[in-house]
């Protein structure tokens, strides 16, 4: 893995970083949109199914994916982390290591943080029925 | 403390004299006009502010006056109301961010070791529609035509019907107006700190204050324009006779409180977050290290940032939601605590882990710290839902508030102002003046807010301009209105030490307190180009490191001292690294033209003079349209193929 | 994804690549500008939505009937593909020709006035049945609408602003295109919101 690599696997190195960062956030704002807006707006049409689909596995699945992807988060963040943990003799600046590693232990913390607003939001999901007013 | 010695200059006796011809204003009145220099731009939304904060606080002083005793009749209810608006509206809007915004302008180019913001010009237009958005609001007041709803203004109350008049007019035309400067202001914020950082300065050595900045100026952007609909419905509304807010004719009044809280929520962290910003650049000088857990604090002011957004219904939860759909904002309620504690902990471990310098920035820390953490406990008491039904739109809720704003703003800016005093103005301040100013001003606000809290137990609801003389009321009103008035002294006290640290204080040195971050390694005040040579950061204190200070000095190199032109540096988003150098802009008048521009429009739209209001609009893109028309260039240099 | 490149995208190497970089102060701004503005109008759509919700019963309330969908899709046709030519006219001046910039702008701005006389004339002819001041849908409609038009407008400005310095000369080449590219970012967002209104509008009361 000597060679440097090219635009499109740094791009993509690049954007994993991010995702590592913000993969939790964006998942929790996706699923409190999703999971708040279906379950209020098919409550208060009278109805708990979306079609055929009974509201409460579609609130589930809006907990259940992006608790997912924040634990896909998660892991990226553990990764980048381990990944920076040496100073290499091999010419990457030491701010750019140093700036990668405080985003990487950023992503780390945040994920947890969301991870865990996620999936308190979502227990409820056992003791409420999703109309239950 | 003051051990240290200017350094020796990196750049010869030529170069500063080039710079100062190219960056320095000579006295003039068009220069004062039209200076697009951060740190006057800066002081002046600090100045102006502050005189924003003294009319509010004259205000509270008459209410407190009115209900020292029962029956009172200084005020009458409609003078009352109006003070009572324009209190808190000023207080939020008027004071707290644009004084904050002052610290951010004046502070952020030092921090990050430029020359200036990214755009000088559109700072200038800032606090130009700053100032007269605030003069347009507080000049309704003498003609008891002053917003009279409440701070935040709830519909159907402000309505054409329920409030005839242009107070509520007054409210949205002027919040509006306000908008634009408050939105100017943090573009130019995040794109200051991503582009112009000095080389080396990598987002892990990022000044603490300068992270907050930020994350306060995205909040803005995402928070604001739900304000700034909700205020052009209800405009509409008023003046035009649409319906968004009218339930006879398909319209809700709950879209208002929606909108309102979007905003809202995120507001409490705009006004919060600098502070605390402050509270972190503050600390290190007086605690002789660093402030431990850094990434764990800029963890939690992105995370608040974030989060922060997701909570706005927990204003509402009387408006009948499902409680699965409540559990989620709950959840989110929740775990916002967590960064918020993670950075009152890191203040704690550092005034433990560190050794103290007992000076008035530091005592007004310590304020902060046992007022804000008292407002946060009431702040938990909301979530029993019985004892939020007790006391909600009582002076319980007024004592909470108070205490979290003034814990959390008020008593970090006046640190800050005796911190950078010497910075700003090259004088230091008289520290017994100081200390007798904290003492008056921590009891005054004590034992003004401490009674309102049993007040409200005892059943006296929020914005009542006078009360019957029952058990239990009267003596508290009156302990509040003292102590109101010893907070009062005290901030006269700090108010006096200013002017007295400008007329006699003693010169001073570069570091007076030995500080950590950039703006300490220029001269106080700060030359017109802030750095005759723009450092080298090698760490996230470089004003504490030798390579980063002889940077500055023995090992300056002409590519960082640019004295052939108005220049500094644009660096890369992230690394920091060096990108090219580029032309600053001068000095000009169009900001002003352009702001009063929007004044008129904003005054005629107010008395319905609707042909003035299209003239402005007019004047308003032609301003723009003459600011930026590209010069006149050589083909060669602008590469023209066909 | 191979296994080979998927290990090559997670090293060090990939994983510290700066993004972004390289950016102008200019091209920043006008991203937070086009931001705080996309948020407005989430806001005002989101208000549509929660009225029309809120209100329940059949909506556009009051008798008014469904929005009419032909001219809105002819002025979708206008509008849309507008922003083709500023594309065109941007690629073209940042190889330094000026040409395609005064040809691509002006077409955009024929398109852009084209689809503000278009909706001249449906205000015109809804102004019959209902107003601003009909019910909440009329204010929703003809706030939503006109605000969205008044940007059309705003972005107007701003190209013939752009076509009156380039018809000068001296003004933009392969090295100076900042303000061209910054007004196209305004202009594609300008379209995109005007995709997410016909849908609001025009398509969803149909859904």
């Amino acid at each position: 893995m000597s060679a440097q690599p090219g635009p499109r696997t740094r791009l993509a190195g690049g954007l994993l970083l991010w995702y590592a960062v913000l993969g939790g956030a964006l998942a929790w704002a996706i699923h409190l949109m999703v999971a708040w807006g279906a379950d209020e707006l098919t409550c208060a049409s009278g109805s708990d199914r979306i079609g055929a689909v009974p509201l409460r596995l579609v609130v589930a699945l809006a907990v259940v994916l992006p608790a997912l992807a924040t634990i896909g988060a998660l892991l990226a963040a553990t990764l980048a982390w381990r990944r920076t943990a040496h100073t290499r003799p091999d010419g990457i600046a030491e701010a750019t290591l140093g700036r990668t590693r405080m985003l990487a232990a950023l992503g780390l913390w945040a994920n947890l943080l969301f991870l865990a607003i996620i999936l308190l939001g979502g227990v409820a999901l056992l003791v409420f029925p999703p109309c239950q007013r | 403390m003051s051990t240290t010695t200017a350094p020796p200059p990196g750049a010869s006796q030529e170069d500063l004299a080039r710079l100062e011809a190219h960056w320095g204003e000579r006295a003039s009145l068009r220069s004062w006009f039209g200076t697009v220099d951060h740190k006057r731009i800066g002081r002046r939304y600090l100045v102006t502010a502050s005189l924003f904060f003294v009319l509010a606080g004259i205000s509270a002083l008459a209410m407190r006056t009115q209900l020292a005793r029962p029956e009172s009749s200084l005020l009458s209810p409609e003078e009352y109301n109006q003070l009572f608006t324009m209190h808190g509206t000023a207080m939020i809007f008027l004071f707290a961010t644009p004084m904050l915004f002052g610290f951010g302008n004046f502070l952020v180019p030092l921090m990050i070791g430029s020359r200036d913001m990214a755009f000088p010009k559109l700072n200038a237009l800032g606090y130009w529609v700053f100032l007269f958005a605030g003069l347009f609001m507080w000049a309704s007041l003498p003609f008891g035509a002053a917003p009279n709803g409440g701070w935040f203004a709830y519909v159907p109350l402000t309505d054409d019907r329920n409030t005839p008049g242009l107070h509520m007019d007054v409210y949205t035309l002027g919040l509006l107006f306000l908008g634009i400067a408050t939105t100017a202001g943090s573009i130019n914020f995040i794109v200051t700190a991503l582009k112009l950082r000095a080389p080396g300065m990598s987002l892990n050595r990022v000044p603490l204050f300068v992270w907050a900045i930020v994350a306060t100026a995205f909040m803005v952007i995402f928070a604001l324009p739900a304000l700034n609909l909700d205020n052009a419905m209800l405009f509409l509304d008023r003046r035009f006779g649409t319906h968004f807010f009218d339930p006879e004719a398909a319209g809700n009044v709950l879209l208002w409180q929606h909108l309102f809280w979007i905003f809202g929520h995120p507001d409490v962290y705009i006004i919060v977050m600098p502070a605390l910003g402050i509270v972190s650049a503050v600390l290190p000088a007086f605690t002789r290290r660093g402030v431990v857990g850094y990434v764990l604090i800029v963890l939690a002011i992105v995370s608040i940032a974030i989060i922060s957004f997701g909570v706005w219904v927990h204003h509402m939860f009387a408006t009948g939601l499902p409680h699965l759909s409540y559990s989620f904002f709950s959840a989110a309620s929740t775990i916002i605590t967590i960064p918020s504690g993670i950075q009152i902990f890191a203040w704690l471990a550092t005034m433990l882990l560190g050794r103290l310098v007992v000076r008035v920035p530091l005592l007004f820390l310590i304020g902060f710290i046992v007022t804000f953490v008292l407002g946060g406990f009431t702040g938990a008491m909301f979530a029993l839902t019985a004892f939020d039904q007790q006391v909600t739109d009582s002076y319980f809720v007024v004592a909470h508030f108070h205490y979290v704003l003034i814990g959390g703003a008020v008593f970090p800016i006046l640190a800050g102002i005796y911190y950078w005093l010497p910075k700003m103005t090259g004088r230091m301040y008289h520290e017994g003046l100081g200390k007798w100013a904290f003492w008056l001003f921590f009891t005054g606000m004590q034992v003004a807010f401490f009674p309102m809290h049993l007040s409200g137990l005892f059943g006296m609801p929020r914005r009542v301009y006078t009360y019957r003389d029952e058990p239990g009321w009267d003596v508290w009103n009156l302990v509040s209105t003292i102590g109101a008035y010893i907070l009062a002294v005290g901030l006269l006290l700090v108010l006096i030490g200013v002017v007295h640290a400008i007329r006699r204080g003693r010169p001073a040195p570069p570091d007076p307190w030995g500080g950590d971050t950039l703006e300490w390694s220029t001269d106080s005040p700060p030359r017109p180009y802030n750095f005759p040579v723009l450092p080298q950061v090698h760490s996230l204190h470089p004003t504490w490191d030798q390579p980063s200070r002889s940077s500055m000095a023995e090992d300056a190199t002409a590519d960082r001292i640019l004295a052939d032109g108005r220049r500094t540096l644009f660096t890369s988003e992230l690394d920091g690294r060096r990108e090219r150098v580029v032309e600053m802009p001068e000095a000009s008048v169009q900001p002003l033209l352009l702001a009063l521009a929007m004044l008129v429009f904003f005054t005629a739209m107010l008395f319905a003079w609707y042909p003035f209001a299209a003239a402005a609009a007019v004047a308003v893109a032609v301003t723009i349209a003459v600011w930026l028309w590209p010069p006149r260039r050589p083909e060669e240099e602008l590469g023209v193929v066909r | 994804m191979s296994n080979r490149s998927l290990a090559a995208a997670t090293s060090t190497e990939a994983l510290t690549t700066e993004l972004p970089a390289g950016r102008s102060t200019g091209w920043w701004g006008m991203v937070m500008f086009v931001t705080t503005e996309a948020t407005l109008f989430a806001c005002l759509l989101g208000s549509y939505f929660y009225l029309r919700f809120q209100h329940g019963g059949e909506w556009p309330p009051g008798g008014i009937e469904q929005p009419k969908l032909l001219r809105p899709l002819v002025m979708t046709a206008v509008l849309l593909p507008s922003s083709l030519p500023m594309i065109w006219a941007e690629r073209g001046i940042r190889r330094g020709d000026r040409r395609r910039l005064r040809y691509g702008l002006a077409t955009t701005l024929l398109l852009g006035s084209a689809f503000l006389a278009l909706q001249a004339t449906e205000y015109a002819e809804l102004f019959h049945e209902f107003t601003l001041t009909t019910n909440a849908y009329g204010s929703l409609f003809f706030v939503i609408t006109g605000f969205h038009g008044l940007h059309v407008l705003i972005g107007l400005t701003m190209l013939s602003w752009l076509l009156a310095a380039a018809l000068r000369g001296g003004s933009f080449g392969a090295h100076r295109h900042d303000r061209v590219r910054n007004a196209a970012i305004y202009w594609h967002f300008v379209d995109a919101v005007w995709a997410a209104i016909l849908f609001t509008i025009y398509l969803s009361p149909r859904l």
